[in-house]
């Protein structure tokens, strides 16, 4: 065989890979779907819930298909988002009402919600020791994925989410890049 | 016929299968270029037939970097893994090639002189790649790791001998038993 033809060979086999890293990437994203419909199906914003839904899935199948680090911020991304989202949803049938009306756990629920997805992405990735963009895919992710019920009340509610889950996250990452610095000296 | 320009060795084939499998892409020409040689070589010997046994060896080389992400285990030598695959590709072209007939028996060339004795052999490899397709994936990878004598040479093969021979044993009395199963030999 000529180097022309294993040149168009090793192109082809270029495609059959990126696209098997596709249809692996869609399937590893289809339990999330489940919990779109459920999360849909409880909330009182679908719109915004289906929008950070799609966001969550899209940036989960490019992460997927992408590999290395980012990859290994799917699962525990999707999972820590899930407590917020579980909180939120959980809240949001629930209401305290008084002379002035009534009031939401919503945004609580997010805050304290987050701050747990914060710790437990923080776990993982000091665990495993993994680079920065786990760091960054996982919080991505983590945040999508908790606002598809966090925006129960509105953006105060994502707002909230994104309050705990730095405050969740803040103290590993510090530990993190302080050790980082001192191995670099 | 050229193959193309092979850089480093079958020891530094798992280390850049794992890294494909993981997504790094900046390995694919090395691997590609590796792993051509011993699959074509391959495919060659089983099928007996040079345009054959091209069709094969490339249909296998894209399945097994298309599969890496998925199927390739990292304790495993890549070799015997790909060799299995290859190996499995060079029976499902031979079968299909029976289907449909493409070329009439008469019109292969003889791989030696004696029309007799290559036809034997032709019926041999087909009959040897018929047993071999029946059996799992990992019989498939020891019995090709072990007759095969670049993966038999690779280190980990080397490391782990009294498991492969274990599981060589095992392997080639599951292929006898399908030998006999598929040619009613007793």
């Amino acid at each position: 065989m000529v180097s022309t033809d294993l040149t168009l060979l090793e192109r082809k086999a270029r495609v059959r890979y990126e696209l098997g890293r596709l249809r692996r990437a869609l399937l590893g994203v289809a339990p999330l779907l489940p919990v779109l419909l459920i999360a849909l199906y409880f909330t009182q914003r679908p719109a915004s819930t289906l929008c950070f839904g799609l966001c969550s899935a899209v940036l989960s199948i490019f992460l997927l298909w992408y590999g290395r680090d980012p990859q290994r911020a799917v699962l525990p991304g999707l999972a820590a988002g899930l407590i917020p989202l579980a909180l939120s949803l959980c809240a949001n049938q629930f209401h305290q009402c008084g002379p002035d009306g009534c009031s939401s756990f919503c945004a609580p629920a997010c805050t304290l919600g987050g701050a747990l997805a914060g710790l437990a992405v923080a776990s993982v990735g000091t665990r495993r020791g993994l680079g920065p963009w786990f760091w960054l895919c996982a919080s991505g992710l983590t945040l999508l994925t908790g606002a598809m019920g966090c925006s129960c009340v509105g953006y105060s509610g994502v707002l909230g989410l994104g309050v705990g889950y730095g405050l969740g996250l803040a103290p590993a990452w510090l530990r993190r890049t302080k050790a980082t610095r001192a191995k670099s000296r | 016929m050229s193959a193309p320009p092979t850089s480093g060795n079958a020891a530094e084939l798992d280390p850049w299968m794992a890294r494909l499998a993981d997504g790094d892409r900046s390995v694919f020409p090395q691997l590609f270029a590796q792993l051509w040689p011993p699959i074509r070589r391959l495919c060659l010997s089983l099928l007996q037939n040079e345009a054959d046994a091209a069709d094969a060896a490339q249909e296998a080389l894209q399945k097994i970097l298309e599969r890496a992400p998925a199927d390739y285990e990292r304790s495993r030598p890549a070799l015997p893994w790909a060799l299995a695959i290859a190996g499995w590709e060079c029976r499902t072209l031979l079968r299909k090639r029976q289907r449909r007939r493409e070329v009439p028996e008469q019109e292969r060339p003889a791989p030696s002189a004696d029309p007799e004795q290559s036809s034997v052999q032709q019926d041999l490899s087909r009959a040897a790649l018929e047993a071999l397709g029946s059996l799992s994936e990992a019989d498939r990878e020891t019995l090709i790791a072990t007759f095969w004598a670049e993966a038999a040479a690779a280190p980990d093969a080397a490391r782990a001998a009294a498991t492969v021979r274990k599981r060589r044993q095992r392997a080639l009395a599951r292929l006898r038993d399908t030998f006999r199963r598929l040619y009613g030999l007793d």
